[in-house]
């Protein structure tokens, strides 16, 4: 099939298409005489497979390597299971430093209860300076 | 006071627990009373690895901080266990 046809099937942009292509992610099988890309039928699912993957957070690089260990032979369901597994720990990771800042932006916006007060006085901002003069003061 | 060693890895990973026999050699070598060892299921105590900070398991902590995050040497964490312990107070 086409680029076109491929492109409203999966529902998405031919753009993208040529990008996975430059990503090495989705190889067209052949070009017509013209120089057109041409798809076999395992694009669809291997799209599918990318968007899914992708919901589950991983990155352009880290579908390419789930798909190179789908091709290999020698790689085993334990390989997959542990990109899996660390990436599951990255995402923890991310939540918990997420959590952190979070929480220190609720502890700013706590110590501001005055909205009607100038620019030069609110203590988001000194606050904020405080801090920056204290690691500027004492980077440990 | 005993150093604790803790080992994370994940049921399954046949490589982890090969690796893992061998340094839980090296530390029972020192005797309990020296050096504690610990099987951590990472899946099964996965808050406490991410806080400990663990991304690319199996990896090894010591007394609650993430010394290894690759796995060392026998060599390595021998020589490890023997610096912390010469530390100890006796």
């Amino acid at each position: 099939m086409t680029i076109g046809k491929l492109a409203k099937l999966a529902e998405i942009s031919t753009d993208t298409l040529r990008f996975y292509e430059d990503e090495s992610l989705l190889i067209p099988a052949g070009k017509t005489e013209a120089g057109y890309r041409l798809y076999g039928e395992g694009a669809v699912r291997r799209l599918d497979f990318i968007k899914h993957a992708q919901h589950c957070g991983m990155t352009l690089s880290e579908i390419r390597q789930l798909l190179e260990l789908r091709a290999d032979d020698s790689s085993c369901c334990s390989d997959v299971r542990s990109l899996a597994i660390r990436k599951k720990l990255q995402l923890e990771h991310k939540i918990k430093t997420m959590q952190v800042m979070s929480q220190a932006l609720s502890e700013l916006i706590d110590i501001c209860t005055a909205e009607d007060r100038p620019l030069d006085n609110c203590p988001i901002l000194t606050a904020l300076e405080s801090s920056i003069a204290k690691q500027n003061h004492d980077p440990h | 006071m005993s150093i604790k060693v803790e080992f994370f890895s994940t049921p399954g990973c046949s490589n982890c627990d090969r690796t893992g026999d061998s340094l839980k050699v090296i530390a029972q070598a020192f005797g309990e009373h020296k050096v504690t060892w610990r099987d951590v299921n990472l899946l099964g105590e996965l808050d406490y690895a991410v806080e400990l900070g663990v991304l690319t398991p199996p990896s090894i902590a010591i007394d609650g901080q993430l010394v290894f995050p690759k796995l060392p040497s026998t060599a390595k964490l021998r020589e490890e266990l023997a610096r912390r312990l010469a530390r100890e107070p006796t």
